[in-house]
């Protein structure tokens, strides 16, 4: 509502900031943890960061990853300039073409036929404004976001449930809870700040329990009390039987369920017609009746609990039941709205929750209303003075891209994600994108797979330089904010599209600030917003309303909903016993637990995909920040040593996966800690760091029915060695696709490590130098009988190239010295050592990276460990590493066990 | 001499070079009575044809480049073999030895009596098949006389042509290069140092020889020298002509045998000696480049040295130290650049080559293998761990699992071939 446009304020305070050091306050841009970050910026550069002491999220913690935040800032693929049709053009150019052809679009096939697929890494505001935009103005709501790949089945049990969405919790009862049940969640890995603060916890109080429930026995397992390693997607039958235990056994709070809820006697009725024992859930899960009794136990007998769930319970075909199944087991026995009590849905991504908040997604409306009700609707049209409201759901993300190569949309505006690389189907989904006559990505990154796809490119402003507020994943607000000027010719993703919107004649996007848009969608929270005295939704920051930009720019962290009763903002929800629901009460889901779409056949195995430690969804920034690619380097699959002898496969050799025609191949990594017939690969590669190595390309576009979120935790696929003939690495300043069957890009300080791999035997000088040919001076190594071959390249003496391969699927001996002599000019007595691969003094090699943060590898670790270094902190106290942001202890732990247990 | 109490044997050494050198050293050694207090077990006579002392002729290529000078390559003076009471007879060439009586006849007729003789006279250029190669200015580098003529000549001489592309003449052009001469060298066989180098190591030093200023002419031949009294050309079988003022024959060396093969020594190629360098008679030895073990002779200083431990200790001690031919290792500096080769040099389908080369630094390094064994090294400019390689060659040491890393030395490497492997005397 322009109306709420009080003065134009000038962008930011940028020029006073240029030679100076300043520290700055702001949130990472990673994951749904939302850490509260300090910036330190020089010369407009972010020279460090630390975290935020006060920030409640994390108390001065970050992870690998957050503390990489300032490495990821040059990247040399920043997008800079828009570009129309791979040509550099105007930002008048750009957006003219691009409102013209979605006017073209809509005016001949109606508003239905555009769309636009947003992300949880857009911050509230420009959320705000695309779907204000879409919603309101264009008039359709296929509008959706990559959280639907990751929340919408919390988001649809949560209002089930109670009748909003609302996450009743906060970090604080992780910590201050007696038994704490993980499932789905690898919190060590995804949520690492949020799992330091568990350990911690568990370290102070060791009677806290934890309770991991996982498929695999991953680094969460660490610190836990009890592992149940249940079969994958078996987890309602797991809570479906805990209800019916509860029940059998009195455990259950029937004054609670009197006074608060409703349904109950259904839910237990089909839970007990499921899984009416401890037999039964052992049965169904694959798991031993034993630890099931005593997690049942547990949770029957202690009054707080909190149940922390994550994708492996959102990422499946009946996610919303299973989220039904959890909340049902706290609703009977009031563990809802409790110090240390309460079902925990933590989110994936920065900004996942603000994007619900706006009502980003296509079956959501706008501040919590939905398309259900004429009323919200007209009321959100009102207030936008929208002359097209949409009136019904839009297509969610799967069947987006199915009505888009169907040819019923034919225009899509893709913001701050990459469905090319995250998309279940994915190749179905870059092919799609083929067809689309018009495909608009806004990015920071230039090339990344969805970029190359675009016709219209919009160069987006990215962390440190676009400034608006996020909600992690305890409703908490806090200010991501700008302190850097645009790279290049960026924008601000709420500009770009309000600039869009002007072009298209669209009034009410005339904003000035972020302010602007953040007083806007305050207000609407407000809206109507009381039933008998109490807010009629739960998401109200009405008391935000009238928030001065001086507010606005030094914003405390604070959690919804933030109105007259709660200025401060709260804590806790439900805590009253009282919902959101039209009868106040909380609603009991009957719950049928169902397995995965598809189980395994003859020959194949289910693949389980997921995070790795130091990489952020498809690796555009964090791929080109080197740290963050020391832990992992390359794709891999987790594969069970049973498995492993079956298919003939050794560690480090690569493997081919398949399914829907895709192929993945990464390293084989034999792991007693998957269950057998079941591995995992990371979801992270997409085709600048890897030949084929799109995990999403081979899941199945299997959704849950109500939510549309796809099944992303388990899909069937082929596995079998791949026919690796020759092995190598390139070490290179060029950034390129190497010409073979396999390669994985690491990006290094100084360029790039490929690691290359080929089917079919070549002559090695041949296939290097034509990649080369800029290559002036070339020194090299061959063996007549063609089994090995090396060889560096120099341009002006200076070292540009280096390529080692041998026959066979075991590769040259790395090192990072000669990483590091990339680029330069090499003197004659180190020239000679290039082929060799190191100085040849006796500085071993420190060997694989462990510890991200002290670049501590598992050479250096393990020879500390066989002098006498017993614990991770005795590690920390010689070495430094864990001492930082922590995420490496399970596996330092590891290595002393594993050093305990061989006796080295 | 009817004084002495106890009769000292007649030793008497033809020949003077760097064999007699190193026997005197040798038996000085091991002769606890020190000849120079009279009571030697030896009355050591040395009889060269040269007019200085013992020097070391592998530095006369130094001399000649100028980075050397002609006094400072002397080991023996003439003064220091009367100091160490023996008798040294300079310019004098040995004629004949009388195997009957027991003597030497010399050019000044002065018969030298012998209770044993070693012969060590060493080896001349080989003959050239060139006509008119008896003029002035047309030599061999060989001596230091050699080398100061070369040197008188070069003051006014502009165009040399050195014939022999092996380790002398290239040394001898370089030397005159360096001098300031257009030196062209003219070799027989399509590359360089064609009996330690490959066709690729030897165009690496074929530029290099090329950047000094040497013109090469390979797979040539000089037919006949031009000039009345003076060498004023070359010309070859190609019928080019080579336009010079000094011509330089190195093409290889022939044994000095004629001595003893006179005097009815056994020999083909030259004086034929046993394991303990003992030639047909008894009472005469032969070392160095003149003697002939097992129908092979000798052109390098490493196996003489055996030679000459192997007389020292027979004749001082009475011990019998057989010398055994093992290949020796060919370790040169051409015109500043190092080349080791050893073993077999041209890669053959039976063999596995391993091969370093970085072409802008002029640095070659082959390995051959048979049966995972190294059985030749040719290293180019870069010769670190020559001798490493060469041990392990000598060993038959199976090298495979070291390699391709271990080419590039063994600092590099981390696990090293067992060296314990097999006894050391294993010889190929």
């Amino acid at each position: 509502m322009s109306s709420l446009i009080t003065t134009a304020v000038p962008e930011g305070t940028l020029q006073q900031q240029a030679t100076s050091i300043n520290k700055e306050h702001t949130t990472c841009c990673y994951c749904g943890v939302g850490c509260g970050v300090t910036a330190t910026i020089q010369n407009n550069q972010v020279i460090a960061v630390q975290g935020r002491e006060d920030h409640p999220a994390n108390f001065g913690r970050l992870c690998v990853k957050g503390s990489s935040l300032h490495q990821t800032q040059h990247s040399p693929e920043r997008l800079l300039r828009p570009r129309v049709h791979n040509q550099e053009v105007s930002w008048e150019q750009a957006l003219s073409y691009s409102a013209r052809s979605f006017q073209d679009i809509i005016s001949k096939y109606g508003p239905d036929s555009v769309a636009f697929y947003l992300s949880g890494q857009l911050l509230t505001e420009d959320y705000y404004v695309a779907n204000k935009l879409i919603k309101g103005f264009i008039g359709t709501a296929n509008v959706d976001t990559n959280s639907r790949l990751c929340m919408a089945s919390a988001v649809v049990s949560h209002k089930r449930a109670f009748g909003s969405d609302v996450v009743p919790g906060c970090y604080e009862d992780l910590e201050k809870t007696d038994v704490l049940i993980l499932v789905g969640s690898n919190a060590a890995y995804a949520h690492p700040v949020t799992f330091q603060r568990i350990a911690k916890a568990k370290q102070e109080r060791p009677h806290l329990k934890i309770v991991v429930l996982d498929p695999r026995r991953t680094a969460t397992c660490d610190i836990a009390d009890i592992h149940i390693p249940l079969a994958p997607g078996s987890d309602a039958y797991f809570f479906n039987g805990l209800l019916s235990y509860l029940a059998q056994h009195n455990y259950c709070d029937a004054h609670y369920i009197a006074e608060h809820t409703q349904g109950f006697e259904a839910a237990l009725s089909a839970a007990q017609k499921q899984v009416n024992n401890i037999h039964a859930a052992a049965a169904a899960c694959d798991a031993s009746v034993d630890l099931i009794a005593e997690v049942y136990r547990l949770f029957a007998q202690n009054k707080k609990v909190v149940t922390l769930f994550s994708q492996g319970i959102n990422q499946s075909s009946s996610g919303v039941d299973k989220g039904n199944a959890i909340i049902n087991c706290h609703l009977a026995t009031g563990k809802i709205g409790k110090e240390g009590a309460c079902p925990f849905s933590i989110t994936g991504q920065p900004n996942a929750m603000g994007g619900r908040e706006v009502g980003g997604l296509a079956n959501q409306l706008a501040a919590h209303m939905g398309f259900d009700d004429q009323a919200d609707i007209d009321r959100v049209a009102q207030f936008w003075q929208a002359p097209n409201m949409a009136q019904t759901e839009g297509l969610k993300a799967v069947d987006m891209f199915k009505a888009i190569d169907e040819g019923k949309i034919k225009a899509i505006w893709i913001m701050a994600t990459n469905p090319v690389v995250s998309m279940p189907d994915a190749d179905f989904v870059k092919q799609a994108l083929q067809k689309c006559e018009l495909v608009m990505v806004s990015e920071v990154i230039a090339d990344t797979d969805t970029a190359k796809a675009a016709h219209v490119l919009l160069p987006a402003t990215g962390w440190g330089e676009k400034n608006g507020t996020v909600t992690n994943s305890e409703r908490c607000i806090s200010l991501q904010k700008g302190f850097l000027p645009p790279a290049g010719e960026a924008k601000h993703d709420w500009q770009i599209i309000s600039l869009f919107a002007q072009k298209m004649g669209f009034k009410g996007f005339d904003y000035l600030h972020t302010i602007d848009i953040f007083k806007e969608h305050a207000a609407l929270s407000a809206l109507n917003n009381t039933r008998k005295q109490t807010p009629a939704r739960a998401f109200d920051i009405s008391a935000m309303a009238d928030i001065t930009l001086k507010q606005y720019s030094n914003l405390l962290p604070i959690q919804w909903p933030v109105n007259q009763a709660n200025p401060n903002g709260t804590q806790r929800l439900f805590s009253t016993g009282s919902f959101f629901t039209p009868s106040g009460k909380a609603n009991f889901i009957a719950i049928t637990a169902r397995l995965p779409v598809l189980q395994a056949q003859r020959n194949e195995v289910i693949m389980n995909t997921g995070r790795i430690r130091d990489q952020w969804h498809t690796m555009s920034r964090t791929g080109t920040a080197p740290h963050l690619l020391a832990h992992t380097q390359e794709p891999y699959v987790d594969i069970h040593p049973q498995d492993a002898r079956q298919l003939n496969l050794l560690e480090g050799q690569l493997v081919e996966l398949g399914n829907r025609g895709a192929r993945y191949i990464g390293r084989v990594k034999i792991n007693a800690a998957q269950r057998a017939g079941e591995i995992f690969a990371p979801m992270h590669w997409n085709a600048k760091y890897a030949s084929s190595a799109r995990a999403d390309a081979l899941v199945n576009p299997f959704v849950d029915p109500i939510c549309g979120q796809p099944e992303f935790k388990h899909t069937p696929v082929s596995i079998v060695r791949h026919n690796t003939q020759w092995t190598g690495f390139l070490v290179t300043t060029k950034n390129h696709e190497p010409q073979c069957d396999y390669w994985a890009k690491i990006t290094v300080q100084k360029g790039y490590v490929f690691r290359v791999a080929g089917v079919q035997s070549i002559a090695f000088d041949h296939w290097l130098k034509q990649q080369y040919p800029e290559v002036e001076q070339w020194q090299e190594l061959q063996d007549s009988q063609g089994e090995y071959y090396r060889a560096a390249g120099f341009v002006a003496s200076a070292l540009v190239v280096v390529f080692n391969a041998n026959q066979g699927h075991i590769g040259p001996t790395e090192s990072r010295w000669l990483n590091d002599q990339l680029g330069e000019s090499i003197e004659d007595g180190v020239r000679y050592s290039i082929l060799a691969g190191n100085t040849g003094c006796d500085d071993e090699d420190q060997g694989a990276v462990v510890c991200a943060c002290y670049q501590v590898g598992t050479n250096t670790i393990n020879r500390k460990i066989r002098s006498g270094c017993q614990s991770a902190e005795a590690l920390g106290q010689v070495l430094k590493c864990g001492t930082n942001c922590g995420s490496c202890i399970p596996e330092l732990n590891a290595m002393i066990q594993a050093c305990r247990s061989t006796g080295v | 001499m009817s004084e002495r109490k106890t009769y000292k044997k007649r030793l008497v050494i033809v020949g003077n070079g760097m064999a007699a050198g190193r026997i005197i050293d040798e038996l000085i050694a091991r002769d606890t009575v020190k000849p120079k207090s009279g009571h030697s077990l030896f009355d050591i006579t040395i009889i060269g044809d040269e007019t200085c002392g013992s020097y070391n002729r592998i530095m006369l290529s130094s001399v000649l480049a100028g980075t050397t000078s002609a006094m400072s390559i002397i080991q023996k003076p003439a003064s220091w073999y009367a100091q160490q009471g023996m008798r040294f007879m300079a310019g004098i060439r040995v004629t004949q030895i009388n195997r009957q009586q027991c003597h030497v006849l010399c050019a000044n007729d002065e018969r030298i009596p012998y209770d044993h003789l070693i012969i060590a006279t060493g080896s001349r250029p080989a003959h050239l098949p060139a006509l008119n190669q008896n003029i002035a200015g047309v030599m061999a580098f060989r001596t230091l006389a050699d080398v100061d003529t070369i040197l008188s000549l070069s003051q006014t001489a502009k165009h040399a042509v050195v014939i022999g592309g092996g380790l002398l003449g290239l040394e001898a052009a370089y030397g005159m290069a360096v001098r300031g001469l257009q030196v062209v060298l003219v070799h027989r066989s399509a590359w360089l140092l064609n009996r330690q180098l490959d066709e690729a190591a030897a165009a690496m030093l074929a530029r290099v020889m090329t950047h000094k200023g040497v013109v090469l002419k390979l797979a040539a031949q000089v037919a006949r020298f031009n000039g009345q009294i003076r060498v004023e050309s070359a010309q070859l079988t190609s019928g080019e002509i080579l336009p010079c003022d000094v011509a330089v024959i190195a093409t290889g060396i022939t044994p000095n045998a004629e001595l003893g093969i006179e005097a009815g020594l056994q020999g083909q190629y030259g004086i034929a000696v046993n394991d303990f360098l003992v030639t047909s008679d008894p009472h005469i030895s032969a070392i160095g480049e003149c003697a002939e073990h097992k129908g092979k002779t000798f052109g390098l200083v490493e196996p003489i040295w055996q030679h000459c431990i192997s007389v020292a200790d027979r004749l001082v001690r009475g011990m019998q130290t057989a010398y055994q031919n093992t290949p020796v290792a060919t370790k040169l500096k051409v015109s500043g650049v190092q080349v080791f080769s050893a073993g077999e040099w041209l890669t053959s389908p039976e063999h596995r080559a391993f091969i370093f080369v970085d072409s802008a630094r002029n640095i070659y390094r082959k390995l051959l293998l048979k049966n995972n064994c190294i059985v030749g090294i040719v290293f180019f400019g870069d010769v670190r761990d020559g001798q490493y390689f060469f041990e392990l060659m000598e060993r038959q040491i199976s090298v495979i699992q070291a390699m391709p890393q271990l080419l590039m030395g063994r600092r590099f490497c981390t696990q090293l071939p067992s060296m314990m492997a097999l006894p050391m005397n294993k010889t190929i």
